[in-house]
């Protein structure tokens, strides 16, 4: 009974430590739904180890209207005086589009959260200025990064976008 | 009997499961300079690793988990001069934390829900010079205890719920001279709040993302401020008004995409009268009614930003804007660079409209009223011309820098900027540039230093491309393909011997001829990386001593021994991501290669590919023996012995034979 007891002890005091060693392997972030509607599905899972991060669509539709509005939020891990965006989308296991875009600059911040520091929270709700387009039937991939000018990851997102 | 013997085990195996912890944090901290940086970010930490030395002095602490933090936390790092505390979940800052960090200079709180910092709880460090806290709930500045703060030069206090800037009475000023406010809530200035700013001269203001509605007329007067930012308030005439008889050297009023944003009139402007800005930047506004009156105001300016303004035109007849010698347009709209109307800007010595939204038209002569123009920015414009660029540069005869990088292909004749002899920097990265051989666009550019070509699909065969350019120091051809993967003995090399900088890499070459370098005599840097060299190449820098070399990502296997000696004479050498040989094969090399490792950049990725049992081994770890095996001594002594025996048995045959017929 005694032995017992102290096995229970001992694995008490082993289990946690397993965690705060930060060696274990983690489970993968769960997929949220950034927007499911007009006959369009946009899924997304955080590629980054460290953290998850919050996004969503307005009018979701497979005609995407100019300059969406998107809401985003973030704990960042890095200054964001430089910020850029890397998209890559496929569709079939092939590549059909690459693009690089300078979110924030220093010669020109173009939103407000930009030069924001390493800790704070962001939450962004507004406008992108993305260009309106039908999407076409499909299932895409989309992997999405956001890193600064040290090539640091501030976020990365795995999206799959399903229209029908 | 048996249950203590159990418990005993299991005692031993929680000891050393305690003990693993240790060594578990022992890993995360990431030395960057021995006994001096760490680094011990995101690791969940509850408190600081015994594993640390004493003498640490910069610690990167963010991500980890502290409470509480109160005088025994960091008590053993008494060397500290940087901590980084940064989304610690630090509630309660208690009591002399700090008392033995004499050193401290940095502290960072960013990102702590701090319910409460106790009086003496920044007292200790001799001179405390930056101290952030951002977004850690503040809401009345008398939350930060004012006993340490005299050499304070830096205070952030962005993203908090501050609704005024007035510092309380006993708050030091003398030092300070950054106070950042972005994005809180203050909405209001009256005088008395910046009066409170107190004998601080020279300070940068941030007020970013702070919705100001109002300012008591004249509240920041007479006072002198190296910089101020009201980014994202869209009704400038507030802030000019506040701003009345105050001097600032850079005042920043830009917008943003996600801002509700209001036209901006000319009236608005007429405030800037009363304010002495030197320079001024308007980043993304509309602007309603733009005419020469619209600048009317802007005569004493030294520096206008109008970048991503919605612009098509300035508009011409400016007056009064004989001050202005920098003027930035980028990300606007222009068709015409004339449309500029540059002579309204006579003593301009910086212009620059990079990222056009529209292609744009060079035209003629559209600048050549900037007799004083130093620095010309013309990148990412989408800019096109057969015939560049003495027509579109006429007259700008001063030109020191020039940058055409990222455009469309451009058309270079011989001497093609004979307009612009006083260049000394060229910039025509990835711009397709097309010339007819034997031109030379970039003859008698007599001061010319660093040329830019990098990606610029050029006709490395002809030899005189770069001709007459005496003092070219710095040369990138990076991404210029050479025809049949070769530099041949005569080259385009040969009419810039001036070089110290050669960027080579990416241009697919195979070899390179032992004579191609032979007239760089100064040179100090070569990039060859990124191609498919092998080792005879090196044979080329026979002449070169000292030098920067970089032959990383080639296609090297086996450096022979006649070729060390050329190696022997660089100073720094990078081979790494190549596919180095392990074999006796190479035995001199790798000899050479260890007692040479501090000469080599990159050891780490320096790795063997042949044999297949050393693929991926680090060069320095490679052991090899190469003399005679024993299988082969003991053949080699057979052979002898039975050679000696064969010996024997003849010349006694011999002398028998020889013995028989006297």
């Amino acid at each position: 009974m005694k032995g017992f007891t102290v096995a229970l002890l001992a694995w008490t005091l082993i289990s946690p430590c397993k965690g705060s060693s930060g060696s274990g392997s983690r489970e993968a972030w769960p997929t949220h739904i950034a927007c499911r509607d007009g006959g369009l599905e946009m899924l997304y899972q955080s590629c980054d180890p460290l953290q998850d991060f919050g996004f969503s669509v307005d009018q979701c539709s497979k005609h995407l209207k100019p300059n969406i509005n998107i809401r985003f939020g973030i704990i960042l891990r890095e200054d964001i005086k430089e910020l850029y965006l890397d998209l890559a989308l496929f569709s079939k296991g092939s590549s059909v589009l690459n693009f690089s875009y300078p979110v924030c600059e220093e010669s020109l911040p173009k939103f407000s959260f930009c030069g924001r520091r390493k800790g704070e929270q962001i939450y962004y709700a507004g406008p992108v200025n993305s260009p309106g387009f039908d999407i076409p039937e499909g299932k895409y991939q989309v992997l999405l990064e956001l890193y600064t000018e040290n090539r640091s990851t501030v976020a990365c997102a795995n999206a799959t976008v399903i229209c029908s | 009997m048996m249950a203590p013997d159990i418990s005993r085990f299991l005692l031993a195996v929680l000891f050393s499961a305690s003990c693993r912890v240790i060594i578990a944090s022992d890993q995360i901290c990431i030395e960057k300079e021995a006994n001096k940086t760490y680094n011990c970010e995101n690791f969940g930490l509850s408190e600081i690793p015994d594993t640390l030395p004493n003498t640490t002095e910069s610690l990167e602490f963010s991500f980890n988990f502290l409470p509480a933090i109160q005088n025994r936390t960091f008590s053993r790092l008494i060397n500290l001069t940087f901590l980084d505390l940064t989304r610690c979940q630090i509630s309660w800052i208690h009591e002399d934390t700090f008392q033995g960090h004499r050193q401290l200079s940095t502290l960072v709180l960013t990102g702590n829900p701090l319910i409460f910092m106790a009086e003496t709880s920044l007292n200790g460090p001799k001179s405390l010079k930056h101290l952030f806290l951002i977004q850690t709930g503040i809401s009345d500045l008398k939350f930060i205890p004012v006993h340490n703060l005299e050499n304070l030069e830096s205070l952030y206090l962005g993203n908090n719920h501050i609704s005024s800037m007035k510092l309380p009475k006993a708050f030091p000023t003398r030092n300070l001279q950054v106070l950042d406010f972005q994005n809180n809530a203050i909405h209001y200035f009256s005088r008395e709040d910046v009066r409170s700013l107190g004998q601080a001269t020279h300070l940068s203001l941030n007020f970013n993302s702070n919705d100001i509605k109002a300012i008591e007329p004249g509240a920041f007067g007479s006072t002198v401020f190296q910089s101020l930012n009201f980014g994202g308030t869209f009704n400038l005439s507030v802030i000019f008004d506040g701003l009345q008889n105050s001097t600032t050297q850079s005042l920043w009023l830009g917008t943003f995409e996600d801002m509700y944003d209001q036209d901006v009139s000319s009236d608005m402007l007429r405030g800037l009268c009363e304010v002495s800005v030197e320079s001024l930047n308007l980043q993304k506004h509309h602007f309603s009614d733009f005419s020469s009156t619209t600048f009317r105001c802007f005569t004493r300016l030294q520096e206008l930003d109008l970048t991503a303004t919605h612009l098509s035109e300035l508009p011409s007849g400016i007056e009064g804007m004989n001050s202005l010698k920098k003027l930035v347009l980028n990300a606007n709209n222009f068709d015409q660079l004339c449309q500029v109307n540059a002579a309204s800007f006579p003593s301009l010595t910086h212009l620059s409209i990079k990222g056009n939204m529209k292609k744009l038209q060079l035209g003629v002569g559209c600048l050549e009223k900037l007799g004083n123009l130093r620095k010309l920015d013309l990148s990412h414009s989408d800019i096109e011309a057969s015939d560049c660029c003495n027509l579109p540069l006429r007259n700008l005869s001063h030109l020191q820098s020039l940058n055409l990088s990222y455009n469309e292909p451009l058309g270079l004749q011989h001497q093609a900027f004979k307009e612009c002899p006083q260049l000394e920097l060229l910039d025509l990265a990835f711009t397709r540039l097309r010339v007819n051989p034997p031109q030379s666009p970039f003859q008698n550019l007599l001061f010319l230093q660093v040329l830019n070509l990098s990606h610029c699909f050029l006709d490395t065969s002809n030899q005189q491309l770069l001709a007459g350019l005496p003092v070219l120091r710095h040369l990138n051809l990076r991404g210029n393909p050479f025809r049949d993967g070769t530099i041949p003995k005569t080259n385009l090399f040969q009419t810039v011997g001036s070089l110290e900088v050669l960027i080579l890499s990416s241009c697919a070459l195979l070899s390179i001829d032992q004579q191609a370098f032979h007239s760089l005599r100064n040179i100090s840097h070569v990039d060859l990386s990124h191609n498919s060299l092998t080792g005879d190449s090196m044979a080329s820098l026979r002449h070169l001593k000292g030098i920067y070399l970089n032959v990383a990502a080639n296609n090297i296997r086996i450096i022979p021994p006649r070729l060390l000696p050329i190696l022997s004479q660089q100073s720094t050498i990078n081979l790494s991501h190549n596919p180095l040989d392990c074999t006796c094969s190479n035995i001199h090399f790798l000899t050479w290669f260890k007692e040479n490792l501090h000469r080599f950049e990159g050891p780490e990725d320096t790795l063997c590919t042949n044999p297949p049992s050393l693929r991926g081994v680090k060069l320095s770890d490679v052991q090899l023996s190469c003399g005679i095996t024993a299988l082969g001594i003991f053949f080699l002594i057979v052979f002898l012995f039975l050679f000696t025996v064969l010996l024997i048995f003849a010349v006694k045959y011999l002398l028998r034979w020889k013995y028989q017929h006297i």
